[in-house]
């Protein structure tokens, strides 16, 4: 059961403190944890973090799962190097140049937390997320094999994923990004050196703790997080399909500056 | 125990039923959250699309003259998780609409309820952020 308590801190912003389940950490339950076939935990379903397409407007969620929709302390903003604030700064100033507004692949890890959801389909050898959101899928090899080499890798907006398992945490190693996306956050560009390590981390109450790492040594000082509370629809769903460049009428009345 | 799991994390502010958010951009970007708006006006057209749903409605002002607006709401499918269904609304039909006004002076605006001809309310779009 999770407890919390909110207050306003001095720029307006609510802080909250909440208590939970850690991330699958030394105090979790792993015997109660769902596995499969081979006793890893069973990461399929169809999941989304924060928003309304799942939860509706009342935010529904399944009894137990608390309503927090991150964990883990704060990762703070997003470590540019000092060339790089402007630019994010002029960026985030014009919704046109948002690459998921113009109807582009949302990028690795931003999918994960856009309130649209996602199936992930565990299987021996590879695993797979379909996503809703312009029918985005990725395939990740479990198998031991390496990413491709540089030379054969060519650079793509979800990246090439491979996994494996870190006890009962499912770990994917993402490389071989285009500089088209943008990363969670208005304005966060990154550039082809993007590398993402994702963690998932099933919980005994049957939602995941997801955390990003990104390090992008052409941006960034140092590797930023991102983290979420990923969680399974009230009630039977299944993912959709949703093609963004049908009727985008976005672009032409999207008033800068705002 | 569950409360033996327990830890206390300090997170800015982000609760799971906070972001009622358009997924495909922000509110600010296109519409004005100062400028709330009720319309009632008559079905013209329907584009049940992605990444909005766009209702068109004819407006008959107080001199008679008629004013057509677009409506803009959520996608297809978050609609659909929300209780619409395509059937729900026809052309013809006359309904009522409170939003907020585009920033860009068009006659566009961002829906957030809709009554139908039935009395029944529907949430169209997320509030105003």
């Amino acid at each position: 059961m999770m407890k919390m308590a909110c207050w306003f801190i001095i720029v307006g912003l609510p802080v909250c403190v909440f208590a939970q389940n850690t991330a699958g950490g030394k105090n979790a339950s792993p015997d109660k944890l769902r596995r499969d076939a081979s006793g890893k935990p069973d990461l399929s379903g169809i999941w989304q973090g924060i928003g309304v397409s799942l939860f509706g407007e009342t935010g529904e969620v399944r009894p137990g799962e608390g309503r927090a929709s991150t964990w883990g302390p704060s990762p703070g903003p997003p470590p540019y190097q000092d060339w790089a604030v402007s630019k994010v700064k002029a960026l985030a100033s014009d919704d046109r140049k948002d690459p998921s507004v113009q109807c582009k692949m949302a990028g690795t890890p931003r999918i994960t937390g856009i309130p649209v959801p996602f199936e992930i389909a565990q299987t021996p050898k590879k695993t797979y997320i379909l996503y809703e959101s312009n029918h985005i899928f990725r395939i990740i090899p479990t198998g031991g094999r390496p990413h491709p080499s540089p030379d054969e890798l060519d650079p793509t907006y979800m990246g090439d994923s491979i996994g494996r398992w870190d006890g009962d945490t499912f770990v994917v190693d993402v490389t071989g990004f285009n500089d088209k996306t943008w990363l969670p956050g208005p304005g966060h560009f990154h550039s082809d050196a993007l590398h993402v390590v994702e963690r998932y981390t099933l919980q005994p109450n049957d939602t995941i703790l997801y955390e990003a790492t990104m390090e992008d040594p052409k941006i960034f000082t140092k590797p930023w997080q991102y983290r979420l509370i990923l969680r399974h629809p009230p009630r039977d769903e299944r993912i959709m399909e949703a093609e963004c460049q049908e009727n985008n009428q976005d672009l032409e009345h999207i008033v800068p500056g705002k | 125990m569950r409360t033996a799991f327990s830890r206390l994390v300090i997170l800015s502010g982000i609760l799971l039923n906070a972001p009622h958010v358009f997924a495909h951009h922000s509110f600010g970007a296109e519409y004005d959250s100062a400028r709330p708006v009720t319309l009632t006006g008559v079905v013209t057209r329907i584009d049940w699309s992605n990444p909005h749903v766009y209702i068109y409605i004819d407006v008959k002002g107080e001199n008679g003259q008629v004013t057509s607006w677009a409506l803009e709401g959520h996608p297809p499918n978050t609609l659909r998780r929300t209780g619409w269904t395509r059937a729900a609304l026809k052309e013809t039909d006359t309904i009522t609409v409170t939003g907020w006004m585009s920033k860009d002076g068009s006659n566009r605006m961002a829906g957030r309820e809709v009554t139908l001809p039935d009395g029944k309310k529907l949430f169209l779009g997320p509030p105003a952020q």
